[in-house]
This record gives structure tokens, C-alpha cells and sequence, in this order.
């Protein structure tokens, strides 16, 4: 081929590519425009917002860095961080615990009927929104006329007790969104391959042994996204609180995000709920950075 | 022998799960005075519709599932939208600075909306959108999680189809509507699930932006609803309760393999 005619061919490669740069452009126009209004600019936002004092009427003030001094200060802020700490491990052990026994359990061979009951029944409330599970809930719970006292022959008035408010909370949560992590589960068990467990019999590995040395291997990346998804999900816990307890009783299940919500829209202090929710981002980019890390080391591919 | 007992312990956990809401459904249909008996009834004798009756008298339902189901529309259609069309640019289409400007929308993925509502609330008041739809929906017409989701699909799809179209003088509106997205339809559908499931059921970004109750949503307006009772009859807060929760059942009966799969494939959780 001659010098020329290659230009040529460069020339017109790159004529064809410029050709698609507007069209490009133009494709990525509608979500890039409304990305940087309402995702880049608040963000930003957020972290100049933390800088000031404001009470969303007269003119802000510069703070510094007092808003994140009062952070560290403020008993209300590290209760509801131990609180949301604990609410999203408890969260964790006992969606992926439980939901593995739920998927191996349904994963066997079972009767059509038995399976589509039980896949459901553990399903469906996932679909339901937390304001009517949370409104049901209140009422199951109710010392007086719920269910769960009358079963549980208990006086107990959970929600209002500084010891079990939380952990009921947990509970109700595990059956909101158990579903969820029982479905993710058994979608990953399916993969198994089936010869790698005949193999393993045929060596003379018992149930408990192929658990651990095929499913559990095979599985890792599915229960390793499942545990960062299902910790993401409940740092970010707010509706059971503002709906049933109001964070209460005395702060025992205000979580960071109940805590950001009534700084920021019913005292109205917007500098330090943008603080307040610079916590919470810093708390997930740590662990989604650690998802990145350990799934490569750990996780069989 | 074992195997049966674990179907057993299956089944009794799987009685208990739907048993709230089986009081639920029960209570609802329940005269005023028989409800919230001890022992409960899980038959309601004789069943009465009374309760559902009510509930207009206390909230204004019908416009609440009005709002819902528009905002849902609305942020479905508008998310696929956006999606779909940075998507087909992201994979097909080269421009400079394009995975640079992908991986800034990815990144952002950590965002969390907790973080961004107190700005966007201040940005809102400004625009005189607080307690309208409008402040609902429009932040959620974009989607990263959607643009990455699709552009994983669309690039499952062979390009021999659109470079054919190409030669033939197609544009790229053409080969993305008529070529990409009808070879993505059960991506597309996995995604309008799982959009549209959130946005009915959102409640965090409602309270906070809609305070009238005839702009609330559902799942906002119940809980308003609850609120403003104080000794009113419980009964009606479970009928409203009820015909939130009922048609979702529906839909996911008749539905159950795309919901599934909608969560097994998108592998998100609202």
C-alpha cells in the first residue's frame, strides 16, 4: 500500500469516528445534565454546606470545622454510630446465616407446590413498602392487642424498651428484606455445578465436607456481594425508626440517618446534618473500597 | 424422612412469615368490634367491607395512588430513558473523554441519597418545588445504576446487528430503538421492575419533600394517616394498609418469574 493511500485510509477512519462524537455526546446529554445538578452539585454542596452554620432562613455562617468537632463531641452522634454499627452487623450475620440455611433448604428437591409456597411466602414482603411494614409491625407488636405478645405470652412492650427496641427492630427488618438475600443466595447456589458435588461424593466427601469444600468456594463472590449490598442497605436504615420508635426510646435506635434527618429538617441545623451525612458517605465508600480489595484476594473466581 | 422435615420446618417458617399479613388482610375485613380480639380470629365472620368505606373519609386515597402510580410512571419511563440512551453512547458510540465521563457516573454509585437530599431540598425550596411531584421525580431521572446495568446488556448484543443498519444508512436513533433496545427488552424489563418497585414503595425522599396530603404518596399518606388517627378506629388504617399491599400481591403472583428475575439479574435492593 503507498504512503498516500494509507493516509487516505487513516483519514477517513477518523473522518467515521468524528462522526459519531455528536450523536455521542448528544446520547449522554439528558443523564450527564441531570447527574451534575442533582448528584455532582450536591455533593459538592454537601461539603461546603458542613462548613457553615445555617438555619436554612438568616444568612449562613462560617464554622470551620466545628460541625465535625461537634461530631466527635456529641453523645447523640456516636450513640446513633454504635447504633447503626450495630443494626447493620446484626443485619449482615443474620440475612446471609439464615438466608443460606433458606436457600440450601429450598435448593433440594422439594414438591412444585411446597417450593412456589415457600419461595413466596419468604419473598413477598420484600416487595411491600416499609411504611406499610412498619405500620403493620407497630401493631403486631402492640403490648396490648398485637400478636406477638399473645404467642410469646410476654408483657414485653418492644418497642419501648431501651434493651429491645433495636434488636426488634433488627428482627422486623430481617423479615422486610430477607427475601431479597434469600433469592440473591439461591440464584448463586444454582451455579454449583452439579459434577463437582457427584466428584466430591464419589471421594468420599459427607454432605457437611461438600458444603464446605464446593458450595461455600463457588459461592464466595455471591455471599460476598450479598454481605456488602445487605451492610450498604441497613447503614442507610431510617424508615422502621421514624415510624415506630422515632429513634426513641431516649436514642436507643436513632441510626445516623434519623439523626441527619431531624438535624437537617426539624431543628434545622443544615450544616452540621451535612456532617452528619458526610459520616454516612465516608462509611460506604470505606466499604464498597474494602468490597473492591478483599473480593480480589479473597474471592475464588 | 429427613427431607421431610425440612419441608416441614420450611413450610411452618413460611406460615409465620405471612402471618402479619394475613391479620392484616383479616382485621381489615373485620367489624370494628371484633377486630384485634385475643386470641385473633384469622377467619373474620361475617367479612365486611365497611372499613374500606372509610378510608376516603380520613385520607384522600384515591389522589395518593393517583401521585404514586404517576410519579412511578413518570421516573420509570424517564430513568429508562436516560439509561438506555447513554448506554447505547457508552458502548457503541466513541467520543472522546467517554470512559473518563463513565467512570466519574460510576464512581458516584457510593453517593448515598441521605447525603444529597439536604442540598437538593435547599436547591428545591429555591426552585419552589418542595411539597410538589415534581420534587419526587425529576432527581430520579437519572440512574447510574441503570446506565451501567444496560450498558453491561447492550454490549451482550452482537454489533454485526447495527453495523448491517449502518450500512444501510440507519441513524443511531434508528438503530438504538429499533435494532439495540427490542433485543434488550428483558434487560429493559428487569431494570422498569425494579424502578418502578422502588419508586412506589419510596418513603425517605416523600416525607421528606411532601407535607399536603393531597401530594403525598402512598406509603407517605399512610403513615399520615396513622399519625392524625390518635383514637380513631385501627381498622381503617388496616383496610388503607390493605389496599396498598393487595395489589402488589396480585401483580407479583401473576408476575413472579420477572420480579425474581428482575432482582436476581439487577441484584439490587431498594
Amino acid at each position: 500500500m503507498t504512503a498516500v493511500a494509507e493516509r487516505a485510509r487513516v483519514q477517513q477512519a477518523t473522518a467515521k469516528q468524528r462522526r459519531d462524537w455528536l450523536p455521542g455526546y448528544l446520547f449522554i446529554s439528558p443523564a450527564v445534565l441531570l447527574f451534575l445538578v442533582f448528584v455532582a452539585l450536591p455533593l459538592v454542596a454537601a461539603f461546603g454546606l458542613s462548613l457553615f452554620h445555617w438555619d436554612l432562613l438568616s444568612t449562613p455562617e462560617f464554622a470551620g470545622l466545628d460541625n465535625f468537632r461537634r461530631l466527635v463531641t456529641d453523645g447523640d452522634t456516636i450513640r446513633a454510630v454504635v447504633n447503626t454499627f450495630v443494626f447493620a452487623i446484626s443485619s449482615v450475620v443474620t440475612h446471609i446465616g439464615l438466608g443460606m440455611v433458606l436457600a440450601l433448604g429450598v435448593h433440594r428437591t422439594m414438591t412444585r407446590g411446597t417450593k412456589y409456597f415457600v419461595r413466596t411466602a419468604y419473598f413477598f414482603p420484600f416487595l411491600i413498602s416499609w411504611a406499610a411494614v412498619a405500620l403493620i409491625w407497630k401493631y403486631v407488636l402492640d403490648p396490648a392487642f398485637g400478636l406477638a405478645n399473645y404467642y410469646l405470652s410476654s408483657t414485653t412492650n418492644w418497642l419501648a424498651s431501651p434493651t429491645w427496641a433495636l434488636p426488634t427492630l433488627i428482627v422486623v427488618d430481617w423479615w422486610h428484606t430477607i427475601g431479597y438475600t434469600f433469592i440473591i443466595l439461591l440464584a448463586g447456589l444454582q451455579t454449583v455445578p452439579a459434577q463437582l458435588h457427584e466428584a466430591a461424593r464419589v471421594d468420599g466427601a459427607n454432605a457437611w465436607w461438600r458444603f464446605w469444600s464446593v458450595t461455600l468456594p463457588v459461592m464466595s463472590p455471591t455471599i460476598f456481594f450479598a454481605t456488602v449490598i445487605t451492610f450498604i442497605g441497613a447503614f442507610q436504615i431510617f424508615d422502621p425508626m421514624v415510624i415506630m420508635t422515632q429513634g426513641g426510646p431516649d436514642g436507643a435506635t436513632r441510626s445516623i440517618v434519623m439523626y441527619t434527618y431531624e438535624k437537617g429538617f426539624q431543628s434545622f441545623e443544615v450544616g452540621y446534618a451535612a456532617a452528619l451525612s458526610l459520616v454516612l458517605f465516608v462509611v460506604i465508600m470505606v466499604v464498597t473500597g474494602l468490597q473492591f480489595r478483599l473480593s480480589r484476594r479473597w474471592v475464588h473466581q | 424422612m429427613k427431607g421431610k422435615l425440612i419441608d416441614l420446618v420450611l413450610v411452618l417458617g413460611g406460615l409465620l412469615m405471612i402471618a402479619p399479613l394475613v391479620w392484616l388482610v383479616v382485621t381489615a375485613l373485620s367489624e370494628p368490634i371484633d377486630a384485634f380480639q385475643l386470641p385473633p380470629r384469622w377467619i373474620p365472620r361475617p367479612p365486611t367491607l365497611e372499613n374500606f368505606q372509610q378510608v376516603p373519609d380520613l385520607i384522600p386515597f384515591a389522589r395518593m395512588a393517583w401521585n404514586s402510580l404517576q410519579i412511578a410512571v413518570i421516573t420509570t419511563a424517564g430513568a429508562l430513558l436516560t439509561s438506555a440512551l447513554a448506554a447505547y453512547a457508552f458502548n457503541r458510540l466513541r467520543f472522546p473523554g467517554r470512559d473518563h465521563i463513565f467512570s466519574v457516573l460510576l464512581a458516584a454509585l457510593v453517593v448515598p441519597v441521605q447525603l444529597t437530599v439536604v442540598p437538593i431540598f435547599i436547591m428545591m425550596r429555591w426552585l419552589n418545588l418542595v411539597d410538589t411531584t415534581v420534587a419526587i421525580w425529576l432527581p430520579a431521572l437519572v440512574n447510574v445504576f441503570g446506565i451501567f446495568f444496560l450498558r453491561q446488556y447492550i454490549a451482550s448484543i452482537p454489533r454485526e446487528l447495527d453495523e448491517a443498519a449502518i450500512m444501510d444508512g440507519a441513524g443511531h436513533f434508528w438503530i438504538l430503538f429499533r435494532v439495540i433496545l427490542p433485543l434488550a427488552r428483558p434487560g429493559l424489563t428487569a431494570l422498569g421492575i425494579f424502578v418502578f418497585e422502588a419508586s412506589w414503595n419510596n418513603f425517605f425522599w416523600p416525607y421528606i419533600f411532601l407535607s399536603s396530603p393531597e401530594k403525598m404518596t402512598l406509603p407517605v399518606g399512610l403513615v399520615a394517616l396513622q399519625g392524625a388517627m390518635g383514637g380513631g378506629p385501627a381498622v381503617v388504617l388496616f383496610a388503607a394498609i390493605t389496599l396498598v399491599v393487595l395489589p402488589i400481591l396480585v401483580l407479583f403472583l401473576i408476575f413472579q418469574r420477572s420480579f425474581i428475575a428482575s432482582i436476581a439479574s439487577t441484584g439490587l435492593r431498594a
